[in-house]
């Protein structure tokens, strides 16, 4: 009886395995438009808002953890902000130059000033609703999705910079990538310079500019920005990070450069979609 | 299906919809010590110490395949890590003593360490890589301190939903 018991047990894991490396495979096999992805697509529109009422509910006590929290921080990151200032103060000496400079070079092109942002674009405010729990995966969903004309790989920025862009839609929920998830890759630009490379997230949560050749001179401080390519789907010149460090072996073909994001996404809440 | 076996179902299936919106509504607006607790985990090994290796798998491998749906990570991952943990705590509480009142404490850390070692495992097989030193300081170790922290008021509150231990098969070595 014992014996049957054990083998019985042990076929039941067994089986249970087995679906669940089954289960595994139908997902990376299958489309976006597969049973398992769109499973995902409703269970997201049925518990957006339930993580929306209890991310409300939980900020409160997560603001009051933050702010005690940054009180420890405060002495340090009040120095690190006084240098910053100062390293400012002698970039926009140069910016000035430059931006002179620039102005005059595209009146002999005769070329028209570029907005930011194409003419056609809106933006749809939204807020943090939750976070991937796991170091694995860097996302974030938000209360607002294709009711609000929200559309996949649509670009998602704050007030800081660019944050991800939109992998997932549901009529009243989005799930966004950050950019400091593994498998994100943004075209980025190093400035001044255009220097350009591919940025890529870690679970560290930073990023690296990859694929810049040793040819292109590249400076600690300096800013990285989207280069905005022929098919991109993020925009010219959001503002991405700071080169944090910067090396080269002889053996590497290109430099290795890391990148600090301007955004804060652990403090993430308000943010905008940009929709076309 | 008898009355007791239906109440029972009903137990777990209530115990099965707490995790899963704790780990998916609480858990990611929580961050404490850097990580994230692991509510689903606790939950699967709570189960399997009061019900055995079969229902414990059984149970894991449900949570985690609708946890991973939920929040959008790749199905099948957690649904295998916890049928594992769920399986080895429920042989363990079917072959010890569970006298002592730190073995729901116990087998918690151990299933947290356990389990975040096979999912980072399941990771690198699936090309997503972190250095070793940050999953160990930065990920690892705060979670396995925070579930252990949240192990015994949720085993207190599932020992007294599911109406104390009961295992499917007879313990072998009491």
């Amino acid at each position: 009886m014992g014996r049957r018991r054990a083998l019985r047990r042990r076929l039941v894991v067994a089986i249970l395995l087995l679906l669940s490396v089954a289960l595994l495979t139908v997902y990376f096999r299958e489309s976006s438009d597969g049973p398992v992805h769109r499973a995902q697509e409703r269970a997201l529109r049925l518990f957006a808002p339930l993580q929306e009422g209890s991310a409300r509910a939980i900020k409160p006590f997560r603001d009051a953890w933050n702010w005690t929290a940054d009180l420890f921080d405060a002495r340090a990151e009040n120095r690190r902000l006084e240098d910053e200032v100062e390293r400012l103060r002698q970039q926009s000496g140069r910016e000035l130059a430059l931006d002179e400079e620039n102005r005059e070079l595209r009146a002999l092109l005769k070329m028209e000033r570029d907005p930011l942002f194409p003419r056609d674009v809106r933006f749809v405010p939204a807020r943090v609703i939750a976070r991937s729990p796991s170091v694995w995966y860097s996302t974030v969903t938000i209360n607002a999705g294709s009711n609000d004309g929200i559309a996949l790989y649509d670009a998602v920025v704050n007030g800081q910079g660019l944050v991800g862009r939109v992998s997932a839609v549901t009529s009243d929920a989005s799930q966004v990538a950050l950019i400091t998830d593994q498998e994100s890759f943004v075209d980025g630009m190093v400035l001044p310079g255009g220097a350009q490379g591919l940025l890529s997230g870690s679970v560290t949560g930073d990023l690296a500019l990859e694929y810049v050749d040793k040819s292109h001179r590249v400076e600690k401080g300096q800013v990285v920005v989207t280069s905005g390519r022929q098919g991109s789907i993020f925009v010219r010149g959001i503002p991405i990070g700071t080169v944090s460090d910067v090396a080269q072996q002889d053996v590497e073909l290109y430099q290795s450069i890391s990148v600090t994001p301007y955004v804060d996404f652990h403090t993430l809440d308000a943010v905008s979609v940009v929709v076309r | 299906m008898g009355p007791h076996v239906a109440l029972e179902v009903v137990r777990l299936v209530g115990v099965l919809v707490v995790a899963v919106l704790l780990q998916t509504t609480v858990a990611p607006n929580v961050r404490i010590l850097g990580a994230h607790p692991d509510f689903v985990l606790i939950f699967v090994v709570c189960v399997a110490l009061l019900r055995g290796a079969e229902i414990g798998a059984l149970f894991g491998f449900v949570a985690g395949g609708l946890v991973a749906i939920v929040l959008f990570e790749p199905a099948g991952i957690s649904a295998f890590v916890l049928v594992v943990i769920g399986y080895l705590a429920g042989r363990y509480a079917e072959t010890a003593d569970l006298s002592p009142g730190f073995a729901p404490l116990v087998t918690v850390l151990a299933g947290s360490l356990a389990g975040e070692t096979m999912y980072a495992l399941a990771q690198f097989l699936l090309d997503r890589q972190a250095p070793v030193y940050f999953l160990t300081t930065r990920v690892i170790v705060p979670l396995v301190i925070l579930n252990a922290l949240l192990a015994a008021p949720v085993y207190l509150v599932v020992h007294w939903w599911l109406g104390g231990e009961r295992h499917v098969g007879a313990p072998e070595a009491r």
